[in-house]
């Protein structure tokens, strides 16, 4: 593919042609602000906070989704597009909970990030709100409708996996939200805990509730481990606290890569400290179950006793 | 020694040290918003309560010395209840803008309400409303992010001695001010920014010339190198870039520090700032290599020492240095070159 040469502020920047803009920019070491943006994903260009000012294009243009071309010239941080980035986010948070005193996501979370370079706050407004539709149903997951922004990265990772498309957008306009399946709740509905939606959602609304109140990301120490049940190798974080193993969870899965709800609970039951209680999905409902049955060692637990007469005197209760 | 017994479980501490104490020294940990180990016990935030046998009401921890025999509980159903309603009084009163506060990510009140599972203030009334005071140079002073636990009053007053602020009137107008609510530009405020350092909340931050949050830059640890004192501080950097300073506790600042070591930190990535031996040529000053500096010196000082004998130079050395440096360029003007004119700016 030819490469083409384009100025992005003030910088020059060669590129193979059919690059966008977002890519280029990264080149030259200038990021541009983007929620619902993933190189992992298939570029939809719904958060609009990529905008750029392209010389020649009369509308301001998504950086996400539009391709340069030779001689093109791009401002990303002008006046007018500020002045848009800041607008979007201002009607982002006229419709997003103040909670980032508790807010688990708070210090990871895209939307404050941004806030917080574009100063922009929250504002006493007497419309309409998104309903607090708090899924608590999943002891995995904590989906809570009134923090998502609608970016589509949980629809769009969970497709990608041909047997899960679990999760999908529902009704128009300001009705939007992400269900599961026909509107179902985690646990009645298809999803395997997987967390591949966790770990792209840029905000709170969906979170891991393995990790809720076990401290706020920037107590946390994090070291990344590998998985390993099976050949895919997914890659997991271990957090610890105060020198204590606490949470275990997701990083997100790069192409090819499923992750799934058995890696994550063995990560956590070869680093956790004290491994909680694990959950197993049976008809639609969510039990309480043992960790032999919950990585599937039944046998191999039974045969290794049986046939190397393991003794430790400590009967192993599960 | 005294036996006590914290949570069901007995312990040995010594006499007259408060619960709190106790509590820190055996790793049980407690809430407190007021509390300095430096200051005066002042019993302020109401955080630290805990349940005493046979006290009918909760007793502050920081306030209350160990008995022989006191039974404590420092996390029953009825002390926990206690500390949410003082959590939820107190934001209840505070803005809600952790989103982009400054001191969100080391804000006690949000690490303790994040704790206690106060996700929001409950009461519905006054809220303060006073106009933000940035009259100092290097930090400012939000009254209505203040949860008026005296310690910036109390480090002015006990530690720094400089007793620049106060606090001001009764009740729900108290304030947290300085005399006659003049402001800090006018008052004895020597801008040391201890005050700055202990404020639990975001009322006193500094004026950051560079955006961060708190989980953004790392602290590493240092000497101040200002003057002989050695003072330990941290560098907050975020990148590779030298954001901010923080005091460090210990010896021989314990937290502490002055005006230059706290704001006085821009040299260090100033465009200015000499980073190699500058040597005149040509009537310019070039950039130039230690070597050839050195090699410049020596040749220098073995010229005029040749013509003019050793007594032609004397030295003047910085307070800025260590004593080992200090004593070697003594060492360097006596021994080496051979003379006695020896000086150094702290003498006076």
């Amino acid at each position: 593919m030819a490469n083409v040469t384009i100025t992005i502020d003030s910088k020059k920047v060669t590129v193979p042609s059919g690059t966008f803009i977002i890519e280029a920019a990264k080149e030259v070491g200038i990021e541009i602000p983007a929620l619902c943006y993933d190189p992992n994903l298939e570029v939809v260009g719904a958060c609009r906070l990529c905008l750029v000012e392209v010389e020649g294009s009369r509308k301001l243009q998504t950086a996400c989704s539009t391709k340069v071309w030779d001689g093109m010239v791009v401002h990303t941080r002008s006046e007018r597009v500020v002045k848009a980035r800041k607008e979007i986010l201002q009607l982002l948070l006229d419709n997003h909970p103040n909670d980032c005193l508790t807010c688990q996501k708070a210090g990871e979370c895209l939307l404050q990030k941004y806030a917080y370079e574009y100063d922009v706050k929250f504002r006493e407004h007497d419309g309409d709100r998104r309903p607090a539709l708090v899924d608590t149903s999943s002891p995995y997951i904590l989906k809570d409708d009134s923090k998502c922004i609608l970016c589509g990265k949980c629809v769009r990772t969970c497709a990608q996996v041909a047997d899960r498309q679990v999760l999908t957008f529902a009704n128009r306009g300001f009705n939007t939200r992400i269900v599961a399946d026909i509107d179902l709740s985690l646990e009645e509905s298809s999803c395997v805990s997987c967390n591949r939606c966790v770990t792209v959602c840029p905000v709170g609304a969906l979170l891991d509730k393995r990790l809720m109140g076990k401290g706020r990301p920037w107590e946390f120490e994090i070291k990344e481990v590998k998985c390993k049940v099976c050949e895919y190798g997914c890659d997991f974080e271990v957090l610890s606290r105060n020198g204590k193993n606490v949470a275990v969870r997701a990083k997100a899965p790069s192409n090819g890569r499923p992750l799934c709800l058995k890696g994550r609970l063995t990560t956590e039951f070869i680093y956790l400290d004290e491994p909680y209680t694990p959950y197993k999905k049976e008809n639609g409902e969510f039990k309480e179950t043992t960790w032999k049955e919950a990585l599937g060692l039944d046998n191999i637990i039974e045969k290794l006793l049986d046939k190397e007469e393991i003794s430790t005197g400590v009967e192993y209760n599960g | 020694m005294a036996n006590i017994i914290i949570n069901g479980k007995g312990y040995q501490v010594e006499d007259g040290i408060t619960i709190l104490e106790a509590c820190n020294r055996l790793g049980i940990d407690i809430p407190t918003l007021c509390h300095d180990e430096r200051l005066e016990p002042y019993a302020a935030c109401r955080l630290c309560v805990v349940e005493i046998k046979g006290k009918g009401k909760l007793e502050t921890s920081c306030s209350t010395k160990v008995r022989d025999g006191m039974e404590i509980e420092t996390h029953s159903e009825r002390v926990i209840r206690a500390r949410k309603e003082i959590l939820d009084l107190l934001f209840s009163n505070h803005p809600n803008d952790c989103l982009t506060c400054e001191k969100s990510g080391e804000c006690k009140l949000q690490d303790y309400c994040y704790e206690y599972g106060i996700v929001e203030g409950t009461y519905i009334g006054e809220k303060k409303n006073y106009p933000l005071d940035e009259s100092n140079p290097f930090y400012t002073f939000d009254p209505n992010k203040c949860i008026l636990c005296g310690k910036c009053v109390r480090v002015c007053s006990e530690l720094q001695g400089t007793n620049a602020i106060g606090l001001k009137d009764r009740g729900f107008d108290t304030k947290v001010s300085t005399p006659f609510d003049m402001g800090l530009a006018t008052s004895k405020c020597v801008s040391c920014g201890n005050c700055v350092a202990v404020c639990p909340v975001g009322a006193l931050m500094p004026k950051k010339r560079e955006r961060y949050r708190a989980w953004e830059v790392r602290r590493v640890k240092t000497t101040c190198s200002y003057c002989g004192v050695g003072c330990q501080m941290y560098l907050l950097v975020k990148g590779d870039k030298v954001v901010g300073v923080e005091p460090a506790k210990g010896r021989p600042n314990n937290g502490l520090l002055c005006v230059k070591g706290r704001f006085g930190y821009n040299f260090i990535n100033h465009p200015d700032r000499l980073k190699t031996p500058l040597i005149k040529r040509n009537g310019k000053f070039e950039e130039a290599t230690w070597e050839e500096a050195y090699d410049l010196i020596v040749s220098k000082i073995n010229e005029i020492k040749g013509k003019y004998g050793p007594d032609a130079f004397a030295g003047l050395t910085s307070a800025r240095c260590t004593n080992e440096e200090n004593y070697l360029f003594q060492k360097m003007f006596r021994a080496l070159i051979g003379t006695n004119n020896v000086d150094h700016c702290a003498r006076l």
